[in-house]
């Protein structure tokens, strides 16, 4: 197909793009932001009334011993008073509601007197901060992989680089976590007789953060990396692009304003999700290094039944899912003028 | 400035539309035969299935050593000694027959669980994506709770609720239920992301402007033109879904021991990782050259259904 | 005394007393000290205390901070043997057997430097037993016990009055400033080890208040716990005090500067919550721990290894393992059945080689280090011939067994014993038995409505060794292994709940042993459960730490830690 004249220019220049946002489409813009914020309401709504009904048709109370001597019956009969579970279950779920309302997530069955903000509040710094030091990590070296890798498809570049990717993908990251402390700090540790390794474990603003952070950040690369590289390769077979090469542009202009651009899409739509994954946090980083972040909370409180822990985090998580994807939502409209939001 | 080979293959040549659909898969099959890591690809994942078909019957005849044979006195023992190639796990058995039975659970459920989203996913992802305005926010709004969906919760309830027992395959149904559940909802966004983009494409308005019906529409230029995306999440998938069953076994809602999984075969080697490393090692490059292989026919794919790769 | 449940970790609890090996020397080397700033102990506790409330604690990591924060009226002695002084320098027994007085040493002060009275231990008492708070040891140990505390059960929860009535009503009592009474429902000598428990401390009350902003109804279950949620108002009686709470990270203790029994050496104990025992593992190696329980699958590289292998090492726990049936079920009410699934599992073969050789093979039910530890009978030893010609006996097809199943934790650890157990089974019975592995809490509550068919490892640690702890699990109406599914209509042993309550209240030592004898024999002989092994611990110690005083009853993972006063680091 040729190129027809006075279709909208994909390399239009940005302030352009901008002006037309402004008239028409940021005022529209402000009402859809609106709009979705206002859409989280029923959303979370939704996510407790499943979270709900699930972790009460689960079997096991929350009073039930692992192991050893079991409550007795009296002593579960208050615990049961004291939490209100006593309650007929749909009083329970709309006193939740209520509660939820006023921002009042309930006291953790599991940490006695701690309430459940409390508990995400503690763990959430050091989840987030290692999310968003994975993320910032992810974006950049997937990207580039990714672009390299397609420009040079079929080379020896693009098999090197999208090998290490399938290479890196293929272990679980509680495997590549564990073997990365056995390298590092373990064999590290023995082989300069304790003068460099890394820590195994903890949380701390220095070389604690370098192996939880890679292992977080490995898978995620590497499918960047490899989307990037596909929809990279959709893109250059286009024919403004191959106009664009024709003209003899500079290949980095080629590239960042004409391939990337459009190539953009599928990879800002899953990175989306896999920031909000990242910042809420993965059970099995969190294990393997002992992070005390919200990953393993969400998981400890489904074993243990801890149900106002399990509620607190399923609606933090489906909050900052909701935002990521509305995020991926609005930065379609700068990545692409012409999609429309509606 | 050097023009990248992909480029220059492909300046100059004109595509249009096909109009034949069997014209385009006769193409594209004959493109995938030419493609050497596609074809590959397509022989380790015949080899796999062959494999796990094989297996029991190579037990049966002891050529393998059987897998759920416990040889208490050859615990965790490094790969070659006792005769057993790949060593042996935390109860003595064989590394290697277990590895090549356990592909059976492994396999299904790395290509069943695709098989399941895709649909799913791509019809919702499609729809919103094309119809937009009220159909697209609904829709999205829907996949928002979807996200949010605490999976590890379902399965423990249909686990213990419904108490499904018996054969593995009929263990596996909540567990796809559980990974079918959640991974759609990825696929139906980036399909959407998509189409959102590439249905405001000139020959996209050009064909509905002269009056194609909007399933045409779908599948003759927003499908093939999101192919590639779609392809590399499904090839991703499959050893994501591996993984999966191995972290929901690690949770105690997996398949039953003793049967063999490779994910199961990670977690008992993670245990053992300073003892017997090989024994973790092995099961997760059986994953890395499954991985290899789908990714390999998945490349090949994109490629051969690539409307503007026809000559 | 419940242990804590990390996702590996096998479940199962210990407690109990029984001095195996004081490592290190003496505590006369002090020339050897190191520095105070060297003075520091790191140690994994696995899991964070679900309260610094030591009254609401009931696992083992949490009792493993309690203990060091709060000190009760006596201690287990290092042997395990009997009690000795602790908060209370002695006490006396009323020749009834009713009134316990324990005499509180003058000396002894909060960590804020006041002094410590028996008003504080009336009141640490009366908050543990409010009902409304539930805390998880009152039963059976205290509301069985305590003069009042009977009633413990029918307290209406929502009214204050009933519950001030129910508190105020208990025989406890202040006589003067140093003397504390408690007066007993009926005699019970092993009274004195109840004391020990760590629940059984002073609490200040004017520290509850201050915390909770004021006064409070005692239907109040929040406010009362307001204290236990800072270390700064977290102020105990013990050796030690909580400098630092890093929520899911760490605890660090620091000495308590008005201990009545002066200084400790250590100048700071950090206990770890590090779940995963691989990268417990690796942090002892990298020197970021003093000691650790090595996991199973690792054993054979710390034997292995020249440096690790000397650093090791293994001493029993007062616990033990076996298989439970459902006898509530047929054909398990058959004693026949059960005793042929008891007497085909090769004990050896599977301690000796799938255990590494730590854990040691069992036939009875109580364990060695206690009192009551007896071998002489061998009625479930290994025999697959026997087995068999006993379910022949029994009249039992392997077509009416094959469709029961092992219900089992899903720890990789129960995953692999069961897997091995039901393997002998089908081996040596002919059988055809499947796992049923499920998450935790699911097991729990299948077993407590008798929902399994076979259940295991089940099993008991010692809270005290005192045998009274041990066979009132077996009760008729207790809902433990013999009566999994909480009812008592189904059997229970004939004659079984009349010789041990016999036991429990028998006052002359030799007959009380005599009668427990006869009801361990009634457990073997029955086949009540398969017994399999008793725990061992195999720790890792690194050769700077001295004076620990290791004993069979140290929580999980945290070796000698009831003398941890007396223990130091040496240079290095």
């Amino acid at each position: 197909m040729a190129v027809i004249a006075g279709r909208p220019r994909r390399d239009a220049l940005l302030p352009r793009r901008l002006a037309a946002i402004t008239d028409s489409r940021l005022g529209s813009l402000g009402v859809y932001v609106v709009r979705r914020i206002l859409w989280m309401i029923p959303i979370v709504f939704f996510v407790i009334v499943i979270t709900f009904v699930l972790m009460h048709s689960a079997s096991g109370s929350p009073w039930d011993k692992e192991g050893g001597r079991q409550l007795s019956q009296v002593v579960v009969d208050n615990l049961n008073k004291k939490y209100g579970l006593d309650k007929p279950i749909y009083v329970q779920f709309l006193l939740y509601v209520w509660n939820a309302v006023h921002f009042d997530f309930g006291l953790s069955y599991q940490y006695e007197g701690k309430s459940v903000t409390t508990l995400i509040a503690e763990g959430a710094p050091y989840t987030m901060t290692l999310g968003v030091l994975a993320f910032s990590l992810i974006v950049p070296v997937g990207i580039t992989l990714g672009v390299i890798a397609a420009l040079r498809q079929n080379t020896r570049v693009d098999y090197a680089t999208m090998g290490f990717a399938t290479f890196g993908a293929s272990f679980p990251n509680f495997v590549i976590g564990s073997l990365m402390v056995v390298v590092f700090s373990v064999f590290a540790y023995k082989a300069t007789g304790g003068n460099f390794f890394l820590p195994a474990s903890g949380f701390g603003l220095d070389d604690h953060l370098i192996m939880p952070v890679v292992t977080l950040a490995l898978l995620p690369t590497v499918f960047t990396a490899r989307l990037t590289r596909a929809s990279t390769l959709e893109t250059i077979r286009q024919d403004y692009i191959r106009t664009a090469w024709a003209k003899g542009l500079p290949e980095r202009l080629v590239v960042i304003r004409h391939i990337l651009k459009n190539s953009l899409i599928p990879v800002v739509t899953t990175l989306g999700p896999t920031f909000a994954f990242l910042v809420t946090g993965s059970v099995i980083v969190e294990t393997v290094f002992s992070v005390p972040g919200i990953g393993r909370a969400f998981v400890t409180a489904v074993t243990s039944r801890d149900y106002p822990m399990i509620l607190g985090t399923t609606i933090l998580f489906s909050v900052v899912i909701a935002a990521a994807n509305l995020i991926v939502d609005i930065l379609y409209v700068f990545i692409d003028p012409r999609v429309r939001l509606t | 400035m050097a023009i990248p080979i992909a480029a220059v293959e492909q300046s100059g040549i004109d595509w249009e539309v096909p109009e034949e659909q069997i014209g385009l898969w006769q193409d594209a099959w004959q493109r995938f035969r030419r493609n050497r890591l596609a074809v590959l690809g397509a022989g380790i994942v015949s080899f796999l299935i062959v494999v796990a078909l094989l297996s029991p019957i190579l037990v049966h005849f002891g050529v393998l050593i059987d897998p759920f044979r416990q040889q208490v006195e050859d615990i965790q023992v490094a790969p070659g000694v006792g005769g057993h190639p790949f060593g042996t796990d935390l109860l003595g058995r064989d590394i290697l027959s277990r590895l090549m039975l356990g592909s059976q659970v492994s396999l299904t459920v790395g290509l069943l669980v695709q098989f399941i989203i895709f649909p799913i996913g791509l019809t919702i992802g499609l729809t919103s994506g094309y119809f937009g305005g009220r159909i697209d926010n609904l829709l999205m709004r829907f996949t928002d709770i979807w996200y949010a969906f605490p999976d590890l919760l379902f399965v423990l309830v249909v686990v213990s609720v419904w108490h499904l027992s018996g054969p593995w395959f009929i263990q596996l149904i909540p567990i796809f239920g559980a990974i079918a559940l959640v991974n759609w909802v990825g696929l139906a966004r980036l399909v959407r992301g998509q189409v959102l983009s590439i249905k405001e494409k000139e020959y996209v308005e050009a064909a509905r402007s002269s009056g194609s019906a909007p399933l045409k529409l779908i599948l003759k230029h927003l499908l093939p033109n999101s192919l590639g995306p779609i392809i590399v999440t499904l090839t991703f998938g499959i050893p994501q879904a591996i993984f999966l069953e191995a972290v929901l076994s690690f949770l105690g809602v997996g398949i039953q021991p003793p049967q063999p999984t490779w994910g199961q075969m990670v977690n008992d080697g993670y245990e053992a990782i300073y003892a017997n490393p090989t024994s973790v090692v092995f099961p997760a490059l059986a994953i890395g050259f499954t991985l290899l292989a789908f990714t390999f026919i998945g490349d090949g794919l994109r490629d051969a259904l690539d409307p503007r790769m026809r000559r | 005394m419940h242990l804590g449940v990390s996702i590996r970790a096998l479940t199962l609890a210990t407690a109990g007393v029984f001095a195996v090996a004081a490592c290190g020397g003496g505590a006369t080397q002090t020339q050897n000290l190191a520095p105070a700033d060297k003075q520091v102990f790191n140690v994994n506790d696995g899991t964070e205390p679900n309260s610094y409330d030591p009254t609401q604690q009931t696992y083992t990591y949490e009792a493993g901070v309690g203990r060091e924060v709060f000190e009760s009226l006596l201690k287990p002695n290092a042997a395990g043997t009997d009690v000795q002084p602790a908060a209370a320098s002695k006490y006396d027994v009323s020749s009834d057997g009713l009134t316990y007085t324990f005499h509180l040493r003058t000396n002894a002060k909060w960590s804020d430097g006041k002094p410590v009275t028996a008003s504080d231990w009336v009141y640490g008492y009366q908050h543990f037993l409010n009902p409304a708070l539930a805390a998880g040891y009152v039963d059976p140990f205290f509301d069985t016990t305590i003069k009042g505390a009977d009633t413990y059960g029918s307290v209406d929860v929502g009214n204050a009055g009933a519950i001030d009535s129910f508190t105020q009503g208990l025989g406890l009592s202040a006589s003067d400033a140093n003397t504390f009474v408690i007066k007993l429902q009926h005699p019970a000598a092993f009274f004195k080890w109840v004391v020990t428990l760590w629940v059984a401390v002073p609490i200040r009350k004017d520290v509850v208040d201050s915390a909770a902003g004021g006064s409070f109804p005692s239907t109040d279950t929040t406010k009362p716990e307001a204290w236990a949620q800072k270390a700064s108002t977290v102020i105990g009686n013990g050796p030690f005090m909580i400098s630092e709470i890093q929520s899911k990270d760490h605890v660090t203790l620091v000495p308590n500067p008005n201990y009545w029994g002066g200084a400790p050496h250590f100048t700071k104990i950090i206990e770890h919550f590090i779940s995963d025992a691989n990268t417990a593992f690796a942090n002892y190696q990298t020197g970021a721990l003093d000691a650790i329980t090595v996991p199973l699958a690792d054993v054979q590289v710390v034997r292995d290894d020249p440096v690790l292998s000397k650093q090791a090492k293994v001493y029993p726990k007062l616990t033990t393992f076996w298989m439970t049936f459902n006898a509530a079920k047929a054909p398990f009410n058959n004693s026949d059945v059960r005793m042929a699934f008891a007497k085909s599992i090769d004990r050896d073969k599977l301690n000796k080689q799938v255990q590494h050789d730590i854990q040691q093979s069992t036939l009875s039910f109580i364990p060695k280090g206690m009192a009551g530890y007896d071998t002489s009978n061998k009625a479930q030893s290994f025999d697959a011939a026997a087995a068999k010609a006993l379910l022949q006996k029994a009249g039992v097809t392997a077509d009416q067994l094959n469709k029961f199943k092992l219900l089992t934790r899903n720890t990789t650890r129960n995953k692999t014993l069961n897997q091995f157990i039901v393997d002998q089974w089908n081996t040596n019975l002919g059988l055809n038995l499947q796992l049923d592995v499920i998450d935790s809490k699911t097991v729990t509550s299948r077993i407590r409505k008798a929902q399994f068919d076979i259940y295991g490892p089940d099993g008991w640690g010692a809270d005290y060794p005192d045998q009274q702890d041990w066979y009132d699990i077996f009760f008729k109406n207790s809902c433990h292994s013999l009566n999994w599914g909480c009812v008592s209509n189904n059997g229970g042993l004939n004659g079984y709940d009349d010789l041990v309550n016999k036991a429990d209240s028998e006052l002359d030592q030799n007959q009380r042993n005599a009668d427990y004898k006869k009801a361990q024999d009634m457990l073997i002989n029955e086949a009540a459960v398969a017994f399999i092994y008793q725990d061992y611990e195999y720790n890792l110690i690194k050769p700077y730490v001295g004076g620990l005083t290791i004993t069979a009853g140290d929580d999980q993972a945290l070796p000698g830690n009831f003398f941890w006063h007396d223990a130091y680091i040496t240079q290095h």
